[in-house]
């Protein structure tokens, strides 16, 4: 599924989230894949994300620097094709 | 037949659009990085 910045999204149920120095690693359960987010800015927007309405939205309020918002939208991308980040509305699949 | 010389040096712009451009692929990669821990069974 492509990545969609304006939609909801929030941390996986499946995944942990164990923080590091240098920011958090997260493990998927699933995939087995482990996956290193080497900054605690990213580390708290992505804990952040399921309280705003979008990634976009998240990284506007959270990354004060305008000219690394791209790169932390490029990540949350990146995370998203991992699975560490999630639709919003992928978490009924499991109740369903 | 006409032997045309290497001509334009490069400007300072150009260099510093280059180091900008490399800045943002650096920032990317420091980001996140993924790796798979299968086949590394024995090690935990």
């Amino acid at each position: 599924m492509a990545f969609d910045a304006d939609a909801p999204h929030r941390l996986s149920e499946r995944v942990g989230l164990r923080p590091e120095p240098f920011g958090a690693l997260a493990y998927h359960y699933d995939t087995r894949r482990l996956v290193f987010l080497k900054a605690t800015a990213l580390v708290d927007l992505v804990r952040a994300l399921e309280h705003h309405a979008s990634p976009r939205a998240a990284v506007d309020a959270l990354v004060a620097d305008p000219t690394r918002r791209p790169s932390f939208l490029s990540a949350l991308a990146s995370l998203a094709e991992s699975g560490v980040v999630e639709p919003q509305h992928a978490t009924l699949r499991e109740t369903a | 037949m006409t032997v045309t010389e290497p001509t334009a040096e490069r400007t300072a712009d150009a260099e510093v659009d280059d180091a900008a451009e490399a800045d943002q692929v650096v920032v990317e990669d420091v980001l996140v990085e993924e790796i798979s821990i299968d086949g590394m069974c024995g090690v935990y």
